[in-house]
């Protein structure tokens, strides 16, 4: 009587029960505590996650996709239209690169303030001062993070807009100002992540740098560094997708204007500043609606963008 | 049966103690590692059973197989015959949760609920269906009796858990194990992370339990199979080497590569 | 020499960088609080919002945010525990398991503005909620949960493995041992993580834009009927939160005196986060020093 696994030669006439699983029935299920009602809660609630998830994809797509499909503007000119007039009755034009041209410019912006900050932050406190600047700049770390977006903007609009116009001339308002507020509100994400990274680089590396008569900072450089670099490098895109799709802190201190800017102390728009300022006065099913929706679906793409490329960064990371 | 079991295995005589679990012919798969090979052996009622050989010989695997510790680990296949009160353990309807009940399992490292020392008892009980405050109370304390735990720990039962000893914390592991009044108790290295003197009490609980339980013991402490168990089951190399009463095993072995296990040749 | 030099020049940058974040840090809350404090007073904090006079409180707009961060907390917790146990013990490795973490993964960098679009589609528009608490609360939900789930799969997986054992080997069941071993020997690392996602969600104001709107009712705080139209429990009528309301203030207020009111709203604001903050890492120590008897 040898049985593989998955075969049964139980007879239930014969042998005793006692050992032997009962039939599942509707009783297993009412039956307080029982394995399968708490399994089927949770398969419930997660399918119900994996349900939001795909809801919130399809109602973008289909939402953002109205006004090339119902209102017939022309995609290729949405994009690279420089005009946005839809108040004018006659040439209501809607170009978005101005808006597109604005989040990207403040996102690399921003990523050029807070990747070498944040990566500085990092190795001071892993390569430098390991215990004492771990012990200090984690929870400044983590403050910042948890410092909502307006209190960033309302620092910009009171502090960076008032100096850049001090400094520089103009209103103050801009993409300059939008991506220092950015930047210092990615900072922290980028700090902690690129610090992770760096820790994840074993020991015996350094030490056998150190070994052959290396300095610190040859080390850091030379040893330290590339070997992180993929994971420093997702660090820094996932500040990016954070900055892109920052809204009210942006759209504070960037001015609000509809147009190319000619410089970066100018003031400017990006996608989201569009939708927080005109989504809310806009009724359902206008032109200008549908067109708002369609500047979502534009950052809902490069969310997803962002995702791909975290994705395969992480892949390299994990490789070398 | 006994014309199924290997010729190596020298069966004592006269045999003192009925078979309560009888495996014949399991081998063990996790994926391409074929870690227990057609290991046939019985284990006695009311007796120490004690499995020794080298690390990764697949008697720890071979412990989990018998209460289905192993359907845990993804991966891992069985095949064979684990015969209990005359149904087979690997059998796919058999009902693992209450099988476990029957053939408890204590585990290399003491690993207490992070609950009180009451809780920690009661709760597998209080799942097993045993109701009232009363009756529960009863089977904690005798279950602590049991394990020599109580005159140590009555006075602290809301305690945590985790603010015993590791001795401490091993015995009431066995404690709650012993609490759901199991035929059959595994234990798997269960004095290894643990002192001398904490070791020497948990061997003086595994002989008083003898009365009650039928204990198999992995260790992998020759002079431990020596003091506590009566018969002793030489594993190499997911084999079974020797099988003898341990007074024999220990005097006499059979085998050249027993013998110098025994005397710390090697593994 | 030159290797030297080079290294204390770059030890020196380096060091530069982190006294500059942490100066950031002190500089933000100090400024916020410094600029705040002064304007922080029993009036602010317990009279109504004033549409064009200054010395408008913030009454509503505190009571608003506590209220959406508990009813979001309503739906988040069970569903992201569920989420996280899903992940954490049932999740085999195969293409379902897959396209869940993916679908975390998306939720989890949803830009705000993003969630609250959906948020206005589905909740306002669609189910005709309109622009109320349960809206906000529903989108903060979608933008909380991948949250909560990564918190209590981090704090499941981190139960070690020998607990899940001797659960099973005790003869629980697989859902027994999740609910009665691991789930309360998880609990301080989830309620860290709960805590501090609050106060992510008690900032959060993109989201909250087009769902719980920019209006309050007039809030009558004797009406405690939660399907009254003016009751502060009912959960079908607009709420403008803190945050929210810092924003608007700013963006499109003819009041005098939006700069005070920002800074005093801020201040509270930072100072609820700051309390989130350290009675998340308190409570955590505290439930695992009673846990372990230490």
């Amino acid at each position: 009587m040898i049985v593989k696994n998955g075969e049964s030669s139980l007879d239930h006439k014969t042998v005793n029960r006692r050992l032997i699983k009962e039939n599942v029935s509707y009783r297993t299920f009412l039956s307080r505590n029982s394995e399968n009602r708490g399994k089927i809660l949770i398969f419930i609630c997660a399918s119900l996650i994996m349900a939001a998830t795909m809801s919130i994809t399809l109602f973008l797509t289909l939402q953002g996709i109205r006004s090339f499909t119902v209102d017939g503007l022309n995609p290729i000119k949405f994009l690279t239209g420089i005009h946005w007039n839809p108040e004018s009755h006659q040439h209501a034009s809607y170009g978005a690169l101005p808006f597109i041209f604005g989040s990207f410019t403040v996102t690399i912006l921003a990523a050029l303030i807070a990747a070498p900050i944040g990566i500085g932050s990092a190795l001071f406190m892993t390569e430098i001062a390991k215990t004492w600047g771990q012990k200090m700049l984690q929870p400044v770390i983590e403050i910042l993070v948890g410092i909502p977006s307006v209190v960033y903007g309302l620092i910009g609009l009171s502090v960076i807009v008032p100096f850049i116009r001090s400094q520089f001339g103009g209103l103050g308002f801009g993409m300059l100002a939008a991506a220092i507020v950015v930047g210092i509100m990615i900072l922290p994400t980028v700090a902690s992540l690129a610090a992770d990274a760096i820790k994840s680089v074993p020991d015996e590396w350094r030490q056998a740098s150190y070994a052959l008569g290396a300095t610190k900072w040859q080390t850091i450089y030379k040893v330290v560094i590339p070997a992180a670099l993929p994971s420093l490098l997702t660090a820094v895109v996932l500040g990016m997708a954070r900055a892109f799709g920052e809204a009210l802190a942006v759209q504070m201190v960037i001015g609000n204007a509809k147009v190319l800017p000619h410089s970066l102390i100018e003031p400017a728009a990006t996608l989201t500043t569009m939708i927080t300022l005109s989504m809310g006065h806009t009724t359902d099913g206008s032109v200008l609606n549908d067109a708002l929706w369609s500047l979502g679906l534009i950052l809902l793409i490069m969310t997803y963008i962002f995702i791909i490329l975290i994705r395969f960064l992480s892949k390299r990371g994990r490789l070398s | 049966m006994l014309t199924q079991l290997k010729e190596n295995i020298v069966y004592p005589e006269p045999k003192k103690q009925n078979i309560i679990i009888e495996v014949n012919e399991l081998n063990v798969y996790y994926k391409n590692n074929h870690a227990v090979k057609n290991v046939s052996l019985p284990i006695r009622e009311r007796s120490i059973t004690a499995l020794i050989g080298p690390s990764g010989c697949g008697k720890s695997t071979f412990l989990r197989t018998i209460n289905r510790m192993n359907d845990l680990i993804p991966g891992a296949k069985c095949q064979g015959e684990i015969m209990y009160d005359g149904i087979n353990l690997l059998d796919k309807k058999i009902d693992v949760v209450a099988l476990r009940k029957e053939i408890g399992m204590v585990f290399q490292k003491p690993n207490p609920f992070p609950k009180s020392i009451y809780e920690n008892i009661a709760m597998p009980l209080k799942f097993a269906g045993i109701r009232g405050k009363k009756r529960l109370n009863d089977i904690v304390e005798e279950s602590l009796y049991q394990a020599a735990l109580l005159d140590e720990v009555k006075d602290r039962l809301s305690q945590s858990a985790l603010s015993l000893s590791g001795g401490q914390q091993q015995r009431l592991c066995i404690a709650r194990a012993l609490a759901l009044k199991p035929k059959v108790l595994l234990l798997d290295e269960p004095t290894s992370a643990l002192d001398p003197v904490s070791s020497a009490k948990i061997e003086d609980l595994l002989l008083s339990l003898k009365k009650q339980v039928s204990l198999a013991v992995v260790t992998h402490n020759m002079q431990q199979a020596a003091r506590i168990a009566d018969q002793t089951a030489f594993f190499y190399e997911g084999e079974v080497v020797e099988y003898n009463d341990t007074s024999i095993m220990f005097t006499k072995p059979v085998y050249k590569k027993t013998e110098d296990y025994i005397n710390g040749r090697f593994g | 020499m030159n290797s030297n030099k080079a290294n204390r020049m770059s030890i020196f940058l380096i060091t530069c960088c982190a006294v500059l974040m942490a100066g950031i840090l002190l500089g933000l809350v100090g400024y916020i609080l410094y600029q705040g404090f002064s304007h922080i007073s029993l009036r602010f904090l317990t009279s109504d919002a004033s549409a064009f006079l200054a010395g408008g409180g913030i009454k509503n707009q505190l009571w608003n945010s506590f209220y959406i961060l508990f009813i979001t907390m309503l739906f988040t917790v069970p569903l992201g525990i569920a989420g996280g146990i899903y992940m954490a013990e049932y999740a085999k490795p195969n293409k379902l398991t897959g396209f869940m973490r993916s679908c975390l993964e998306v939720l989890s960098s949803l830009p705000s503005i993003i969630v609250g679009m959906f948020g206005m589609l589905v909740f306002v528009n669609f189910f005709h909620w309109e622009y109320s608490i349960l809206s906000g609360a529903l989108a903060l939900t979608v933008f909380n949960l991948p949250v909560i789930v990564r918190v209590c799969e981090d704090a499941l997986r981190s139960v070690p493995q020998d607990q899940r054992l001797s659960g099973l080997a005790l003869g629980l069941t697989k859902w027994h041992t999740i609910k009665k071993v691991l789930l309360p020997a998880a609990f301080p690392g989830i309620l860290t993580g709960l805590i501090l996602s609050a106060g992510r969600v008690f900032g959060e104001s993109a989201a909250l834009l087009f769902t719980a709107g920019l209006s309050t009712p007039n809030l009558d705080f004797t009406n405690w009927n939660p399907l009254a139209p003016n009751s502060p429990l009912n959960v079908f009528r607009s709420a403008e939160t803190l945050s929210v309301h810092i924003w608007a203030v700013n963006a499109d207020s003819i009041i005098p005196d939006a700069k005070q009111v920002a800074y005093g709203a801020a201040a509270v604001l930072v100072l609820c986060i700051l309390l989130f903050n350290v009675s998340a890492r308190c409570l955590g120590r505290l439930v695992e020093r009673k846990m372990t008897g230490k």
